[in-house]
Order: C-alpha cells, then sequence, then structure tokens
C-alpha cells in the first residue's frame, strides 16, 4: 500500500512537469532554421505542389543563383488558406517568408498592414514589358507594390459547329442559344453563377461591360450606379429564367462549367483559359475541334471587359533578405524562361513581348488582345468584406430573393461606408 | 478524511523505505490522505483542460470585448460587437437556418437511426453484414460526403434529376430544396450513429421483460411503447444530446454542398467568415460565444434531464 503511494506521487509529479513543459512548448521556439542566404517564396495554388510550375521557377533560379538559392513553401491551393497563412506569419512580425504569392485582391489589405515593402525602385524594370492589368492589380494608392507573375482572364467558349461566329453582344448570344436550345435540345450560357467570389468576378464582367465600376481610378470615390446595376441584375435573373442561361448556372462554379460545356450540355461558356486545353485532349467531347475563344459578349458590341485573376509577388517588409527577394520577383516577372514554364502549364505569362513568340498560336493571341483591357478588381484592403456583401445581396436579387433595385442600393451604401473606414 | 496534507508530505519523505515497508499501520500513517492523493492525480488532467478547454473559451470573451479593423486592435468596445452581431439580419438568419437544420435533421436521425437500431437487435441472420451495411456512410469523411451528395444534386451531371426523372430540377438553387439537400445528406451520413448509440441502449434491456410482456399478453406495439421506449430512454437522451450538440455547429456539409447560398448559411459558417475571410477577431469571437453559450444551455438541458431520469431510478429501485 504504502509503496503504491509512493509510485504515485513519482506518478503525478511525472505528470506535472509533463503538463509543465507542454506549456513550455507553446513559446515559439526560434524559427528561422533556412541554410545561410536561402530566401523562401510563399505561394498557393495548384502549382506550387510537386511537379508544379512554380518548382520548376525556383529550380531554374536556384541553378542560375547558387549561392542564393530561393525555396518554396507550399501554401493551400485555395486562395483564403493561403491568405490565413500568410497573415499568421506576417502578424507575428514572423520573417520566415521572403517572397510572398499575393491573389491579385490582396495587395491593398498587406499594404495598409504593412507587411509588404515598396517596389517603385523597380518600376522601370517591369513597366512596359508587363501587361497592364497585373500592373494595376500590384499597384496601391499610386505606388508598386508587388511584380506580376502571370495573370488569368476570363474568356467566352463557343461552338463552332453551333454559330458561324462568337456572338459580340448579350443579345446576339441569347437568339442563338434560343435556337440551338431549339434545334439541338442543349442548354444556352454557362457561367460561375454559384454564390462564392466566382459570382462576384462574372457580375463585375458584365457591369464592366456596361460601363460601370465600382469607384474612380485612384478608388478615393464610389461611382456604383445604381441604375445601372440594378440592370445587369435584372439581365441576369432574366436570362435564368427564359433559359438564356443553363438551368445549373446559379450552383456553377468553374468545374461544374467546364463539364457542362465539355459534355456538351452548353452552347456558351464563360471560363478562364485553363479548360481550353482540357477539352482540346478529350476526344470524346463533343466540343472537342469545334470550340472557339472570343472576347466576352457586351450590351453594346463593343468586346466586353474580362476580369484579372492571377499572382503577384511581393517582398515582405519582416523579411532579412529584402535585396535577394526583390532581384528574385523581378526575374520571375521578366524572364522569358520564367514565363515560358507558366505558358506552358495553361497559365498566362504576364511577359508582353512572350505574346510575340506565340503569333502563329490563334488562341494566345486572341487571348493577348482581351489582357489588354482586362481589368483587376478593385484591390481594397476591404475586397473580402466587398466581395461578400455583394453576394449577400446581387446574388440573391439575381436569383429573385430580393429585389435588384434594394440589392443594388444596398450594395452602394455599403460601398460608401468603405471609404470611411 | 481532513487531513494537512503538506505536514503529511513532509512527513513521508522523511520516512526511510525500510520503515516504509515494515509499516502496517493506521490509515493516518500512510503519508497522504485519499482525497489529497485523488487531488494530487487528477491535477495534471485538470491543468491540461484548463489549459486546453477553459483558455480558449476566456480567449474568446475577452476578445469579444474587444474591436478590431481587420486584424488589429482598437481597444475595447464594451458589448459593441454583441451588439453588431444580435442587430445583424445575417446572425438571425444564420441562427434560424441553424435552428430548422438542427431540429429537422436530428428528428429525422432519430426515427431513422431508431429504425436502424430495431432491425440490427432483430437480425439474427446476417448480423454482422446488416451492421456493417448500415454504419458505412458514418465512417465516410464528412466533406467528401457533401462533396459527392453536392455532385449528385447538381444539374450537371444530375445523377439524381436522372435517377428520378426529374429534368433539370434545381435541388441546390432554390430556397427551400437547397436546406433540404443539406439535411438528406446529413441524415444519411449520421443516423447510423444514432443508430449504433440506440443499438447499445436496446441491448442492455433484458430479454426476460419482454418474455413476461408476452405472458402477460401485450401486443408488440405494447411491447415497444411500455418496455423498449422507456427503458431507452438514457440511449435515446445521449444519441440526441450528441446529434443536438453536433447540428447546431455544423459547417462542413452546407460549406461544401452550398456555400451558404439559398438561406443555408449556418452559425459556425458565420463565424468563420469573420475570423478568417473578413477578419474581425472581435466579432468572430462574439459570434462564437453566443454559438458556445447556446450549445451549452441546450446540453446543460439534455444533461439535466439524462441526470434526473437516474436519480428517479434509483429511487424506484
Amino acid at each position: 500500500m504504502k509503496q503504491q503511494n509512493t509510485a504515485g506521487r513519482l506518478l503525478a509529479a511525472a505528470a506535472v512537469a509533463t503538463a509543465v513543459s507542454v506549456v513550455a512548448g507553446c513559446t515559439p521556439a526560434p524559427a528561422d532554421n533556412a541554410e545561410e542566404g536561402e530566401i523562401v517564396w510563399a505561394i498557393g495554388g495548384p502549382r506550387s505542389q510537386p511537379g508544379g510550375a512554380h518548382l520548376s521557377i525556383a529550380e531554374l533560379w536556384n541553378e542560375e543563383n547558387p549561392d542564393t538559392p530561393v525555396r518554396v513553401e507550399a501554401l493551400p491551393e485555395a486562395a483564403d488558406g493561403a491568405r490565413e497563412q500568410q497573415a499568421l506569419v506576417l502578424q507575428a512580425g514572423g520573417s520566415e517568408f521572403d517572397v510572398l504569392g499575393l491573389d491579385v485582391i490582396w495587395t491593398g489589405e498587406y499594404v495598409e498592414n504593412d507587411w509588404i515593402v515598396s517596389l517603385e525602385d523597380v518600376r522601370a524594370d517591369l513597366e512596359g514589358v508587363t501587361l497592364p492589368g497585373p500592373m494595376e492589380s500590384s499597384s496601391w494608392g499610386g505606388e508598386l507594390w508587388a511584380a506580376p507573375l502571370n495573370t488569368n482572364a476570363g474568356i467566352l467558349y463557343y461552338r463552332t459547329d453551333l454559330v458561324d461566329e462568337a456572338p459580340r453582344t448579350w443579345t446576339e448570344l441569347c437568339a442563338a442559344a434560343e435556337s440551338i436550345a431549339a434545334e439541338e435540345g442543349m442548354d444556352g450560357f454557362i457561367g460561375q453563377g454559384a454564390r462564392y467570389e466566382g459570382f462576384v468576378v462574372n457580375w463585375l464582367e458584365l457591369f464592366w461591360s456596361a460601363g460601370g465600376d465600382l469607384y474612380n481610378s485612384d478608388q478615393s470615390e464610389v461611382v456604383f450606379d445604381v441604375d445601372l446595376a440594378t440592370e445587369v441584375t435584372e439581365f441576369i435573373a432574366e436570362s435564368v429564367d427564359d433559359g438564356c442561361f443553363a438551368p445549373g448556372y446559379n450552383t456553377a462554379m468553374e468545374e461544374e462549367s467546364r463539364i457542362a460545356f465539355q459534355s456538351g450540355d452548353a452552347a456558351f461558356m464563360r471560363n478562364w483559359p485553363g479548360p481550353y486545353a482540357l477539352i482540346a485532349d478529350d476526344s470524346e467531347s463533343p466540343a472537342n475541334g469545334v470550340t472557339g475563344v472570343a472576347p466576352l459578349p457586351s450590351f453594346t458590341g463593343e468586346p466586353g471587359v474580362s476580369a484579372i485573376g492571377g499572382f503577384n509577388n511581393a517582398v515582405s517588409a519582416f523579411s532579412e533578405r529584402q535585396d535577394i527577394a526583390k532581384d528574385f520577383v523581378v526575374w520571375a516577372a521578366t524572364s522569358v524562361e520564367v514565363q515560358t514554364i507558366l505558358a506552358e502549364d495553361a497559365v498566362l505569362p504576364v511577359h508582353v513581348p512572350l505574346y510575340d513568340e506565340f503569333a502563329d498560336d490563334p488562341v494566345m493571341q486572341q487571348l493577348g488582345e482581351i489582357l489588354q483591357d482586362a481589368k483587376p478588381r478593385p484591390a481594397a484592403p476591404q475586397w473580402a468584406e466587398i466581395s461578400l456583401e455583394m453576394q449577400r445581396t446581387l446574388f440573391e436579387a439575381a436569383n429573385g430573393q430580393m429585389s435588384a433595385r434594394d440589392a443594388a442600393e444596398q450594395m452602394r451604401t455599403f460601398l460608401e461606408g468603405t471609404l470611411n473606414g | 478524511m481532513p487531513n494537512d496534507t503538506s505536514t503529511m508530505h513532509g512527513g513521508s519523505a522523511r520516512r526511510s523505505p525500510e520503515a516504509n515497508s515494515r509499516l502496517r499501520a493506521p490509515a493516518r500513517w500512510r503519508g497522504i490522505s485519499e482525497t489529497a492523493l485523488a487531488r494530487l492525480f487528477l491535477a495534471p488532467s485538470i491543468t491540461v483542460m484548463v489549459l486546453v478547454v477553459v483558455f480558449p473559451i476566456l480567449y474568446a470573451l475577452v476578445t469579444s470585448l474587444n474591436a478590431y479593423t481587420r486584424r488589429q486592435r482598437e481597444g475595447f468596445a464594451g458589448l459593441d460587437n454583441y451588439v453588431e452581431v444580435l442587430s445583424s439580419g445575417v446572425f438571425w438568419q444564420a441562427l434560424s437556418f441553424t435552428a430548422v437544420f438542427t431540429v429537422t435533421s436530428v428528428g429525422l436521425e432519430f426515427i431513422i437511426g431508431l429504425g436502424f437500431a430495431l432491425i440490427m437487435n432483430r437480425a439474427l441472420r446476417g448480423r454482422g453484414i446488416v451492421r456493417a451495411t448500415i454504419l458505412i456512410p458514418w465512417i465516410i469523411p464528412t466533406v467528401m460526403a457533401g462533396q459527392m451528395w453536392a455532385f449528385m444534386f447538381n444539374i450537371t451531371p444530375g445523377s439524381i434529376n436522372g435517377l428520378l426523372g426529374l429534368g433539370d430540377f434545381n435541388w441546390l438553387g432554390q430556397s427551400g430544396w437547397a436546406a433540404g439537400t443539406v439535411i438528406i445528406a446529413d441524415v444519411w451520413k449520421t443516423a447510423p450513429f444514432a443508430a449504433l448509440l440506440l443499438l447499445a441502449g436496446l441491448q442492455t434491456i433484458p430479454s426476460e421483460m419482454y418474455e413476461s410482456a408476452k405472458v402477460d399478453g401485450a401486443t408488440s406495439i405494447q411491447r415497444f411503447w411500455y418496455i423498449t421506449l422507456p427503458l431507452l430512454r438514457p440511449a435515446i437522451l445521449v444519441a440526441l444530446l450528441f446529434r443536438t450538440v453536433d447540428a447546431l455547429r455544423v459547417y462542413d456539409l452546407p460549406e461544401v454542398m452550398t456555400g451558404g447560398a439559398f438561406g443555408t448559411e449556418s452559425l459556425s459558417m458565420l463565424v468563420q467568415q469573420y475570423i478568417v475571410e473578413t477578419p474581425d477577431p472581435g466579432v468572430g469571437s462574439a459570434l462564437s460565444t453566443l454559438t458556445f453559450m447556446l450549445v451549452l444551455a441546450i446540453g446543460v438541458i439534455f444533461v439535466r434531464a439524462i441526470g434526473s431520469h437516474l436519480v428517479f431510478g434509483e429511487r424506484s429501485r
């Protein structure tokens, strides 16, 4: 009995000691286990996964710069997850990341939080040889804060066996959709109409193509036109009702859209350029060999305005190797090899001269033209809130859960509120 | 045994090991009282529990009383965050979806789960296979189950519409139906769990009771109503408690299946939004504190119900 007690006490003491060491373990250990001279490139997306283009880019850099190698820190594929990982480190002032892969809409937030350094001193290296849209998405408050890595733009996919040429206006598209539905029994247009960031992008493309915008150019004033926004939202609601938009539109994201178009259910699609290669490779698909790409339709007949996606590289304000990091981001934006790696992985390069090398590729030429007029979503610090508010108002209105005018008015009030805070 | 622990401690330390082994003495000689020893044994686990359970709760409470602009703390806010949450329509919408979801899914899961449990309890031939089959949905990770159901309900490729001959019925893209699909997926996924808990309860009911009831001429409905249900009550309450608390925190299914569209945004999705997507830790913490209090209140009600039954059960014996 006595011995048991002694043993028990020992056990208890050991348990307490363990508990104490657990607590001690909570204090952050010195995190810098990086090799001498190594810089860390924290970027998300599918291309940071093993075998992805970002790793090939790092390899290329390491061959040219063996003394200052770069290591890819693969962040989560989903944008929100990647942003959260970066924020956790930056919030604590951590120097673990030197180069940050930013989604085009994060620039403002990172600048306002003092997380990244100005790249104004390397602007001359980028300007002129880099597409203007990605440059704009890398800027905040008139200053350059990131170097574009790649870009992306919404385009219209159409079937060359169903229409002679791509529709230029939504009226043309809906008329074609109606006759195709009658003759072939196919659905009309599919895009990203589910309630998520994709809906906001699709809605903005319609709104921009109709001549609207959220803010003026330096984001000091709200120019959101309530009447125009109401018309655009009502257009979506009507198109869903009359069948011009495919029945699955309001639950479709990129993947659902691609499946609908590739399987021959939908005659037109708004999507990023990625699916083009997939459709071209799928010999079973009814769209195989008869798929054309064109600028998005508009309401006026002018080419529609595409929204820009993609990554920009910024330099962390807490990096201890900012000079090397700066060299790296500029190199990634302007090196023909890097930009070719991206182009070969179905991502659009930002390096303008590269588009000349694809002069004999009609799709690449088409994309190059679309990109010249493409617009970034505002890179405001409040973008996440704005996007969510658009999903809560405009999406509801587009699906008849709310009046389109109320939604537009609520949106304008919300945008005005963002200027004060 | 109200002993002075500290002196007993000191005393025991001074005693030599040989003396210890020779002693077969009265309780107070044993160096430390049972109660004190129990406390000592419990200390590490209580410390760990305080660290991993109480600390985060208190931390959330403190955070919820502060004002933030995005991630930056702006100062003390009092109850402003709570006022903001309680006066926003989005919160009440999320609360009402969460409530509807909880009541319908738990209700259906209980009824279906009870049916499964009765079958599993009865089945003599192929018992193992029946049980394994019924439990399969529960083994599948929720996110995958959600993805799978969303894919089947979706218009393209439209497996469920094809099966039911519904053409282009938009399950996920209409209010009402969207919530329905999430509930169907949840019932499919967790009815087996309810069944498992209820089956454990069923197996504790002695077969003699049914036999004597039969001798007394009770019909099968009477036997179910007057023997099975009352004796199953503790198991039912435990099953309902587990499922209700779980359902109130639902996040993964609506997130994966509808993304919160068409009135399917749950409280936890709202919390996630304020903590991760549009970071305002103050509002996020206020929301999670409110969710926590709701879950706690419901938990307390259930535990009381279970406890009172045990008390009554003891008295009648």
